[in-house]
């Protein structure tokens, strides 16, 4: 009679515990994103050259499309890794492409400048892009393969390696089982 | 008449439609917005959010319906983008069910406890402990009850028989206090009525039992076969009752326990909001609360103006290693850096602090600095110091950065104050290294730049190097006696002087990628200027 008093106590306050638990050790913000092996939404973007860049243009290429902006940290941070990784792979048949979010032209500009950015990008004025890909936080990264298919993302600051093997895998269609996810800002 | 009312109907909608469209559309765009969820607050609707965010979505929610697309359409749309988490209203299918049924579930099942615990209370309140005895044996008890021979019992007798008769005796004299009670009249009828029928049918149980028993003879017999079971009770009345101990004090236990966790999480988990926008969750469970650094911070800056170089750099230390994202550490480790002679470290703690706080006036002027005394990195120094200049509100400070800004010779290598305090010109090498412009896009922004001067006389290992750390081109540079590798030789007569862009950092190795160039007219004396070199070929 007693045990089964002790079981009945347990079940009644163990899923209230699960459910606190849950609560505080899961980051609110964060939503996992339904777009992992979708097909990635067409865009055309116009960039800071003047040139106008079309995702179906891509096709047959691996895509690595980055949502930055000027007055975010972790873009700052990997900045430069970006830049990195593109020059590592900039021959091969794979294209980096950025997207500005809720930035002003003048600071997308000299951020361009400061960090030595030369793969191509431009902005997303009025944020259709970014809602078309399901931007929440930046930096936000999506790998795309030749077939026009998103293979992994990646909310926050992402390193040099990382970009060059998830490219890899992009270029075979590998879709990855995760998102990844590192230091991020949410968006305004 | 025909062609008035003709007139009439072809009028009418030409003005009223587009405006009464535009109402609707308007009308639409809110409700949706009223059921999606901004993805950059906390539990705010698309329709209430001041967020950017948020007006970005109505946009598209309103582009959409101008486009044809019924509410669901766009619903769906946004489903397909963030998950049903956008969904302020969960779907009642799949798991999302559960939130809709579950609250009623809990409901029902507890109103169901609460009816339950009621009636087994209310019933344990009303009904007689014992159960009802037939009328014959509550005859045998009312006319037994007066009987002394009924109460005379045995006090040493452990046999049931004598257990039941002592229970027995006991219920009689029950009922003749509570008799003798009511008639003091310190009971009401009632009260009497029910409390007399409940001891009765005790008592009456305890004659059935003895009854039931067989007859003392028999008994006597078994009694050595019984004693042991009746022996064995009152171990395990004395286990229940431990037992119950045990389950109040696990209990009180768990529930302290319970209350300290919530409270420690609770505590440590909430933090006032920073903005309309933040959240209120935060602390070391989802690692997004305030880190204990401060306290190391002002220990750090308060070593570092009493020029106690130890403890300020312990103290910033321990600030990084609570929050490594510290700005405000970083940049007074990299003036600590800067006193001790470490260029390069400093500024690679400016670049930490910058890359966390892009305006931070200190490490600007830290790393502008380090740029232009150290690095001789003239139009990077320019370029820092001019966004200092920028943020810098008009004063003293402001102007000290101008006129800094003011004293940086130009770009082209000429050479500055700075390069002639650090050695008389004529034991300086003075030039300015560019990038070949086909070789423009190999530029690794991460690479290191060592200038190198090798004697002509003896051809042996480089006389002196300079490193600088992510140059940024055209590069103007010094070269002299505080650069030469082994100390006591003199930085004199011919050298040949070479650069290399290297990725990897390392003066030693040379790898595919680097780039290279040379001075065209090596060897030059040391004491001459305009020493430009093109980096201009591959290492293959």
């Amino acid at each position: 009679m007693a045990w089964r008093r002790l079981l009945i106590t347990v079940l009644l306050i163990a899923p209230v515990i699960w459910l606190l638990a849950f609560g505080f050790t899961r980051d609110a913000r964060y939503i996992t994103s339904p777009l992992l092996a979708k097909e990635a939404a067409p865009f055309t973007v116009t960039l800071f050259d003047g040139r106008k860049i079309s995702l179906n243009d891509l096709r047959s290429k691996a895509v690595f499309l980055n949502f930055w902006a000027s007055w975010c940290t972790p873009c700052r941070a990997e900045a430069k890794d970006l830049e990195a990784a593109w020059q590592q792979v900039k021959d091969k048949n794979m294209v980096f492409l950025g997207v500005a979010l809720q930035d002003t032209e003048k600071d997308s500009r000299a951020f361009l400048q400061e960090f030595n950015i030369s793969y191509p990008n431009g902005r997303d004025e009025t944020g259709k892009i970014a809602v078309d890909y399901g931007v929440w936080g930046i930096p936000e990264s999506f790998f795309i393969d030749p077939q026009g298919r998103i293979t992994y993302k990646h909310v926050g600051g992402i390193r040099a390696t990382l970009v060059n093997a998830k490219l890899e895998e992009a270029a075979r269609g590998i879709v990855s089982a995760k998102e990844g996810k590192e230091d991020y800002q949410p968006i305004r | 008449m025909l062609l008035r009312l003709l007139l009439i109907f072809y009028l009418l909608p030409l003005n009223p439609l587009p405006a009464a469209d535009a109402v609707d559309i308007d009308e639409q765009t809110r409700s949706i917005a009223q059921e999606l969820r901004c993805v950059v607050c906390q539990n705010l609707s698309v329709a209430d959010s001041p967020s950017e965010m948020a007006q970005q979505m109505r946009g598209v929610i309103r582009e959409q319906l101008q486009a044809g697309k019924t509410s669901q359409e766009v619903k769906d749309f946004f489903v397909s983008k963030y998950g049903e988490w956008v969904l302020l209203s969960p779907t009642t299918k799949g798991f999302s069910l559960l939130v809709w049924v579950l609250p009623f579930a809990v409901l029902v099942l507890g109103f169901g406890l609460a009816l339950w615990l009621l009636r087994r209370w209310s019933a344990n309140k009303t009904k007689p402990v014992g159960s009802p005895a037939n009328s014959e044996l509550l005859t045998r008890v009312r006319n037994d009850a007066s009987t002394s021979e009924a109460l005379a019992i045995n006090p040493e007798d452990s046999s049931p028989h004598g257990e039941l008769r002592q229970e027995r005796a006991r219920l009689y004299t029950e009922l003749k206090e509570l008799a003798f009670d009511y008639e003091a009249g310190k009971l009401a009828e009632s009260d009497y009525a029910t409390l007399k029928l409940d001891i009765e049918n005790k008592a009456a149980e305890v004659l059935q039992r003895l009854d039931s028993l067989p007859s003392r003879r028999t008994s006597a017999r078994r009694t050595t076969e019984r004693a042991p079971s009746a022996a064995k009770r009152t171990p395990s009345e004395k286990n229940k009752r431990s037992y119950r101990g045990w389950q109040l004090a696990t209990g009180g236990a768990f529930l302290l326990l319970f209350g300290l966790t919530l409270g420690i999480a609770l505590t440590n988990s909430l933090r006032p909001r920073e903005s309309a926008q933040d959240s209120i969750t935060g602390g070391f469970l989802t690692g997004t609360g305030e880190s204990g650094s401060t306290q190391f911070l002002q220990e750090g800056k308060s070593a570092f103006a009493k020029q106690d170089w130890p403890k300020a750099i312990e103290a910033f230390k321990r600030a990084l290693a609570a929050d490594p994202n510290q700005p405000e550490a970083h940049a007074y480790m990299g003036f600590i850096l800067l006193q001790a002679g470490h260029a390069d470290g400093a500024l690679l703690a400016f670049d930490k602090a910058l890359s966390q706080a892009p305006n931070f006036p200190m490490a600007l002027w830290g790393k502008g600095m380090v740029l232009l005394r150290d690095k001789q990195d003239y139009s990077g120094a320019r370029l820092v110091l001019g966004r200092l200049v920028q943020l810098l509100p008009s004063g003293a400070e402001r102007s000290e950065v101008e006129k800094t800004i003011k004293e940086i010779p130009p770009a082209e290598g000429k050479p500055g104050p700075q390069v002639s305090a650090a050695a008389p010109s004529g034991q300086q090498i003075i030039g300015r290294i560019s990038i070949d412009p086909k070789l423009k896009s190999n530029v690794d922004s991460q690479a290191t730049l060592f200038i190198i001067a090798r004697s002509d006389a003896t051809k042996g290992p480089p006389l002196a190097v300079k490193k600088i750390d992510r140059p940024v081109f055209p590069v103007a540079y010094s070269l002299g006696p505080e650069n030469v590798m082994m100390q006591g030789i003199p930085f004199t007569g011919r050298v040949s002087i070479t650069a290399r862009l290297d990725i990897d950092g390392n003066p030693t190795t040379r790898q595919p990628g680097d780039l290279t160039g040379d001075y065209k007219k090596n060897p030059v004396a040391v004491g001459s200027k305009n020493i430009d070199i093109v980096l201009d070929q591959v290492v293959q």
